[in-house]
């Protein structure tokens, strides 16, 4: 387990592989920053000497992203707006439904959560 | 498919006239429109505009966040009312 731009921790797999288990950085962008570093795509992460390391997250500052919690709070920002001035979207966020206009008769499990069925109260 | 950046935001021609007219009146009242599809541009800000929602006129009063967004994103064309024999205050 190596320690990666704080509290970030990939595994002993190739570096290609565990740079994407930081949040905000994905394939196309580990990419980018190993060629930007200079770095092997297949070596190991335990493999990788402290310069390395270094080198890496050297790059990650350079290129400008928001990684971890500042991409979090800027996502969160971005609804709390959507949400504050009561536009459609703010108020699909608000419900928990689709947002951009998908059907909710079937489906939308993930936005909807778990199925809950809504019993018939019968009248007497 | 957004549009595209060379056009332009789009603005009622009409719309655009009457805040013109609003700006200079003494008191501001607000613009009755049914023209949903129009952006809000920072002219708008201030403003308060009642957008026809096929039904009736919901009020919209601009503020700065909503630069950008469209008049219809502010006032729903759906009620949802509840399903059929869903009444939370009759339990069981």
């Amino acid at each position: 387990m190596a320690r990666l731009l704080g509290v970030e921790i990939p595994n002993e797999k190739r570096i290609e592989a565990s740079l994407p288990y930081i949040y905000g950085i994905g394939p196309s962008t580990t990419k980018k920053i190993l060629e930007e570093a200079g770095i092997d795509p297949d070596i190991r992460t335990g493999e990788l000497s402290d310069d390395q390391l270094a080198r890496i997250a050297h790059a990650v500052s350079n290129s400008g992203l928001l990684i971890e919690g500042d991409l979090r709070r800027e996502i969160q920002s971005h609804l709390k707006r959507l949400t504050s001035i009561n536009c459609y979207r703010g108020i699909r966020h608000r419900r928990n439904l689709p947002v951009r206009g998908q059907r909710t008769s079937t489906n939308a499990r993930t936005r909807k959560g778990k199925r809950k069925t809504v019993g018939v109260s019968r009248s007497k | 498919m957004g549009r595209s950046l060379k056009k332009g935001p789009y603005v009622e021609q009409k719309l655009l006239l009457k805040i013109d007219r609003q700006n200079e009146a003494p008191h501001k009242k607000p613009i009755k429109t049914w023209s949903r599809r129009s952006m809000i541009t920072p002219d708008f800000v201030g403003h308060t505009f009642l957008v026809h929602n096929g039904k009736d006129f919901i009020s919209v009063f601009v503020t700065e966040n909503m630069v950008g967004h469209k008049l219809g994103e502010f006032s729903p064309t759906r009620k949802f009312a509840g399903h059929s024999g869903h009444n939370p205050k009759i339990k069981g």
